[in-house]
Protein backbone atom coordinates (compact mmCIF):
# COMPACT_ATOMS: atom_id res chain seq x y z
CA UNK A 1 0.00 0.00 0.00
CA UNK A 2 1.11 3.62 0.93
CA UNK A 3 4.91 4.22 2.32
CA UNK A 4 4.11 4.00 6.18
CA UNK A 5 2.10 0.98 5.88
CA UNK A 6 5.19 -0.30 4.72
CA UNK A 7 7.66 0.79 7.08
CA UNK A 8 4.78 -0.44 10.09
CA UNK A 9 4.68 -3.94 8.45
CA UNK A 10 9.19 -3.74 8.10
CA UNK A 11 9.24 -2.90 11.44
CA UNK A 12 6.67 -5.05 12.55
CA UNK A 13 8.68 -8.57 10.47
CA UNK A 14 11.69 -7.05 11.91
CA UNK A 15 10.38 -7.55 15.80
CA UNK A 16 9.14 -10.70 14.93
CA UNK A 17 12.86 -11.64 13.72
CA UNK A 18 14.41 -10.57 16.53
CA UNK A 19 11.97 -12.32 19.26
CA UNK A 20 12.57 -15.44 17.10
CA UNK A 21 16.63 -15.01 18.11
CA UNK A 22 16.04 -14.30 21.12
CA UNK A 23 14.27 -17.02 21.48
CA UNK A 24 16.81 -19.26 20.00
CA UNK A 25 19.66 -17.52 22.13
CA UNK A 26 17.42 -17.94 25.45
CA UNK A 27 17.62 -22.29 24.40
CA UNK A 28 21.00 -21.91 24.43
CA UNK A 29 20.68 -20.92 27.96
CA UNK A 30 18.52 -23.27 28.76
CA UNK A 31 20.31 -26.09 27.72
CA UNK A 32 23.53 -25.78 29.50
CA UNK A 33 22.61 -23.51 32.19
CA UNK A 34 24.50 -25.21 34.86
CA UNK A 35 21.91 -25.20 37.80
CA UNK A 36 18.05 -25.81 37.64
CA UNK A 37 17.46 -22.17 38.76
CA UNK A 38 18.89 -20.80 35.97
CA UNK A 39 16.62 -23.06 33.73
CA UNK A 40 13.45 -21.78 35.87
CA UNK A 41 14.53 -18.25 35.26
CA UNK A 42 15.03 -18.75 31.99
CA UNK A 43 11.94 -20.29 31.48
CA UNK A 44 10.53 -16.98 32.66
CA UNK A 45 11.98 -15.22 30.12
CA UNK A 46 10.57 -17.67 27.51
CA UNK A 47 7.14 -17.02 28.88
CA UNK A 48 7.62 -13.44 28.24
CA UNK A 49 9.18 -13.97 24.85
CA UNK A 50 5.91 -15.71 23.99
CA UNK A 51 3.67 -12.98 25.21
CA UNK A 52 5.93 -10.25 23.59
CA UNK A 53 5.45 -12.72 20.26
CA UNK A 54 1.71 -13.15 19.96
CA UNK A 55 1.32 -9.47 20.65
CA UNK A 56 3.70 -8.91 17.73
CA UNK A 57 1.51 -11.19 15.83
CA UNK A 58 -1.83 -9.14 17.06
CA UNK A 59 -0.03 -5.58 16.01
CA UNK A 60 0.62 -7.25 12.47
CA UNK A 61 -2.78 -9.07 11.95
CA UNK A 62 -4.92 -6.06 13.66
CA UNK A 63 -6.71 -8.86 15.78
CA UNK A 64 -7.49 -9.14 19.35
CA UNK A 65 -7.85 -13.58 19.07
CA UNK A 66 -4.73 -14.57 20.84
CA UNK A 67 -5.07 -12.00 23.98
CA UNK A 68 -6.54 -14.71 26.36
CA UNK A 69 -3.85 -16.56 25.60
CA UNK A 70 -1.55 -14.10 26.33
CA UNK A 71 -3.36 -13.13 29.70
CA UNK A 72 -3.58 -16.48 30.91
CA UNK A 73 0.64 -17.29 30.27
CA UNK A 74 0.68 -14.22 31.70
CA UNK A 75 -0.99 -15.08 34.87
CA UNK A 76 0.34 -18.45 35.25
CA UNK A 77 3.75 -18.37 33.50
CA UNK A 78 5.59 -17.94 36.98
CA UNK A 79 3.96 -20.93 38.46
CA UNK A 80 6.60 -23.38 36.78
CA UNK A 81 9.53 -21.64 38.15
CA UNK A 82 8.09 -21.47 41.58
CA UNK A 83 7.66 -25.08 41.60
CA UNK A 84 11.23 -25.66 40.25
CA UNK A 85 12.87 -22.89 42.90
CA UNK A 86 10.67 -24.72 45.46
CA UNK A 87 10.71 -28.18 44.83
CA UNK A 88 13.25 -29.49 42.39
CA UNK A 89 16.54 -27.05 43.35
CA UNK A 90 16.46 -27.49 46.56
CA UNK A 91 17.19 -31.67 46.33
CA UNK A 92 19.18 -31.06 42.99
CA UNK A 93 22.46 -29.59 43.79
CA UNK A 94 24.74 -29.66 40.23
CA UNK A 95 28.33 -29.46 41.65
CA UNK A 96 29.80 -28.82 44.86
CA UNK A 97 30.35 -25.35 45.25
CA UNK A 98 33.98 -25.12 46.18
CA UNK A 99 35.26 -28.37 46.37
CA UNK A 100 38.39 -29.70 48.33
CA UNK A 101 41.00 -28.94 45.28
CA UNK A 102 40.36 -25.51 44.91
CA UNK A 103 37.37 -23.52 42.82
CA UNK A 104 35.42 -24.93 40.52
CA UNK A 105 34.80 -23.32 36.80
CA UNK A 106 31.39 -21.38 37.38
CA UNK A 107 30.33 -21.36 33.78
CA UNK B 1 -8.06 6.54 7.44
CA UNK B 2 -6.89 10.06 8.84
CA UNK B 3 -3.45 11.45 9.77
CA UNK B 4 -3.79 10.82 13.44
CA UNK B 5 -4.69 7.06 13.01
CA UNK B 6 -1.58 6.89 10.52
CA UNK B 7 0.35 8.49 13.47
CA UNK B 8 -0.98 5.80 15.97
CA UNK B 9 -0.11 2.94 13.78
CA UNK B 10 3.31 3.68 12.93
CA UNK B 11 4.35 4.88 17.18
CA UNK B 12 2.93 1.64 18.13
CA UNK B 13 5.19 -0.18 15.55
CA UNK B 14 8.18 1.35 16.66
CA UNK B 15 6.99 0.88 20.11
CA UNK B 16 6.88 -2.95 19.51
CA UNK B 17 10.17 -3.08 17.41
CA UNK B 18 11.78 -1.54 20.65
CA UNK B 19 10.28 -3.64 23.33
CA UNK B 20 11.73 -6.71 21.05
CA UNK B 21 15.04 -4.93 20.72
CA UNK B 22 14.96 -5.02 24.46
CA UNK B 23 14.23 -8.29 24.87
CA UNK B 24 17.07 -9.50 23.00
CA UNK B 25 19.26 -7.32 25.04
CA UNK B 26 17.88 -9.16 28.25
CA UNK B 27 18.48 -12.55 26.52
CA UNK B 28 22.20 -11.83 25.91
CA UNK B 29 22.57 -10.52 29.36
CA UNK B 30 21.15 -13.94 30.43
CA UNK B 31 23.72 -15.42 28.49
CA UNK B 32 26.74 -13.72 28.85
CA UNK B 33 25.94 -12.79 32.68
CA UNK B 34 28.14 -15.58 34.80
CA UNK B 35 25.73 -15.34 38.55
CA UNK B 36 22.41 -16.98 39.12
CA UNK B 37 21.44 -13.39 40.78
CA UNK B 38 22.99 -11.64 37.93
CA UNK B 39 21.03 -13.55 35.10
CA UNK B 40 18.15 -12.81 37.37
CA UNK B 41 18.44 -9.25 37.13
CA UNK B 42 18.99 -9.27 33.22
CA UNK B 43 15.47 -11.16 33.47
CA UNK B 44 13.59 -8.85 34.41
CA UNK B 45 14.46 -6.55 31.44
CA UNK B 46 11.99 -8.88 28.84
CA UNK B 47 9.79 -9.37 31.27
CA UNK B 48 8.61 -5.69 32.31
CA UNK B 49 10.22 -3.07 30.14
CA UNK B 50 10.20 -5.03 26.99
CA UNK B 51 6.99 -6.58 27.11
CA UNK B 52 5.35 -3.48 28.34
CA UNK B 53 6.48 -1.86 24.89
CA UNK B 54 5.40 -4.23 23.11
CA UNK B 55 1.87 -4.30 24.74
CA UNK B 56 1.67 -0.46 24.74
CA UNK B 57 2.69 -0.49 20.84
CA UNK B 58 -0.34 -3.07 20.16
CA UNK B 59 -2.70 -0.87 22.26
CA UNK B 60 -1.77 1.76 19.87
CA UNK B 61 -2.35 -0.32 16.78
CA UNK B 62 -5.86 -1.73 18.40
CA UNK B 63 -7.69 1.45 19.38
CA UNK B 64 -10.74 -0.66 20.96
CA UNK B 65 -11.96 -0.14 24.54
CA UNK B 66 -11.89 -3.82 25.08
CA UNK B 67 -8.61 -4.46 23.28
CA UNK B 68 -6.90 -1.61 25.42
CA UNK B 69 -8.27 -3.35 28.70
CA UNK B 70 -7.23 -6.80 28.13
CA UNK B 71 -3.56 -5.91 27.26
CA UNK B 72 -3.67 -3.21 30.16
CA UNK B 73 -4.79 -6.60 32.42
CA UNK B 74 -1.84 -8.49 30.74
CA UNK B 75 0.47 -6.14 31.52
CA UNK B 76 -0.59 -5.95 35.20
CA UNK B 77 -0.35 -9.35 35.99
CA UNK B 78 3.29 -9.60 34.06
CA UNK B 79 4.25 -6.82 36.71
CA UNK B 80 2.14 -9.02 39.69
CA UNK B 81 4.05 -12.63 39.07
CA UNK B 82 7.22 -11.77 38.30
CA UNK B 83 8.52 -10.73 41.63
CA UNK B 84 6.87 -13.58 43.46
CA UNK B 85 8.99 -15.89 40.94
CA UNK B 86 12.11 -14.06 41.13
CA UNK B 87 12.17 -13.55 44.33
CA UNK B 88 11.51 -17.47 45.17
CA UNK B 89 13.94 -17.99 42.44
CA UNK B 90 16.92 -15.75 44.27
CA UNK B 91 16.09 -17.22 48.17
CA UNK B 92 16.93 -20.91 46.56
CA UNK B 93 19.80 -19.93 44.85
CA UNK B 94 21.26 -18.57 48.19
CA UNK B 95 19.91 -21.51 50.15
CA UNK B 96 21.34 -23.89 48.22
CA UNK B 97 24.96 -21.77 48.04
CA UNK B 98 24.89 -21.14 44.69
CA UNK B 99 25.73 -17.84 44.55
CA UNK B 100 29.57 -15.82 45.42
CA UNK B 101 29.15 -14.91 48.42
CA UNK B 102 32.09 -12.63 48.54
CA UNK B 103 30.97 -10.44 46.00
CA UNK B 104 27.63 -9.38 47.89
CA UNK B 105 28.30 -5.74 49.10
CA UNK B 106 25.13 -6.50 51.82
CA UNK B 107 24.28 -9.82 53.29
CA UNK B 108 21.27 -9.40 55.60
CA UNK B 109 19.71 -12.53 55.01
CA UNK B 110 22.90 -14.31 56.57
CA UNK B 111 22.23 -12.69 59.74
CA UNK B 112 18.83 -13.44 60.06
CA UNK B 113 19.55 -17.17 59.34
CA UNK B 114 22.28 -16.96 62.12
CA UNK B 115 20.00 -15.95 64.40
CA UNK B 116 17.24 -18.82 63.48
CA UNK B 117 20.61 -21.22 63.85
CA UNK B 118 21.27 -19.68 67.23
CA UNK B 119 17.49 -19.32 68.50
CA UNK B 120 17.21 -23.15 67.77
CA UNK B 121 16.92 -26.25 66.14
CA UNK B 122 16.19 -25.33 62.15
CA UNK B 123 12.99 -26.00 60.81
CA UNK B 124 14.05 -28.13 58.01
CA UNK B 125 16.77 -30.68 59.26
CA UNK B 126 17.89 -31.38 55.85
CA UNK B 127 19.14 -28.42 55.36
CA UNK B 128 20.98 -27.50 58.46
CA UNK B 129 24.54 -28.62 58.00
CA UNK B 130 24.42 -26.56 54.68
CA UNK B 131 23.38 -23.03 56.71
CA UNK B 132 25.95 -23.69 59.64
CA UNK B 133 28.80 -24.07 57.08
CA UNK B 134 27.41 -20.81 55.34
CA UNK B 135 26.60 -18.87 58.52
CA UNK B 136 30.25 -19.53 60.21
CA UNK B 137 32.37 -17.71 58.17
CA UNK B 138 32.29 -14.12 57.20
CA UNK B 139 30.85 -12.99 54.12
CA UNK B 140 34.69 -12.04 53.29
CA UNK B 141 36.63 -14.42 53.61
CA UNK B 142 37.24 -18.01 51.50
CA UNK B 143 34.62 -20.56 52.84
CA UNK B 144 37.62 -23.19 51.97
CA UNK B 145 36.64 -26.92 52.52
CA UNK B 146 34.01 -27.16 55.00
CA UNK B 147 35.78 -29.25 57.53
CA UNK B 148 32.47 -30.41 59.30
CA UNK B 149 29.45 -31.37 57.31
CA UNK B 150 29.28 -33.51 54.63
CA UNK B 151 28.09 -31.99 50.99
CA UNK B 152 25.41 -34.34 49.85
Amino acid sequence: MSGPETVDRVLLTAAVVIILVAGGLLLVRIARGPSMLDRAIALDVCAALIIAGLGTKSAFARDSFYFPIMLVLAFLGFTGSVGIARFIAVRDRPRPRRGPAGEEGRR
Amino acid sequence: MTVWQQIADTAGAVLVFIGAAICLLGVVGMLRLPDVLSRSHAATKPQTLGLLLVLAGVALRLRGGMDVATLALIGFFQLLTGPVAAHLVARSAYRTGQIERCELLFDDLDAQLTEIQDAGPAQEPGRRPEDGREGGGEPGQEPGPAPGPSRS
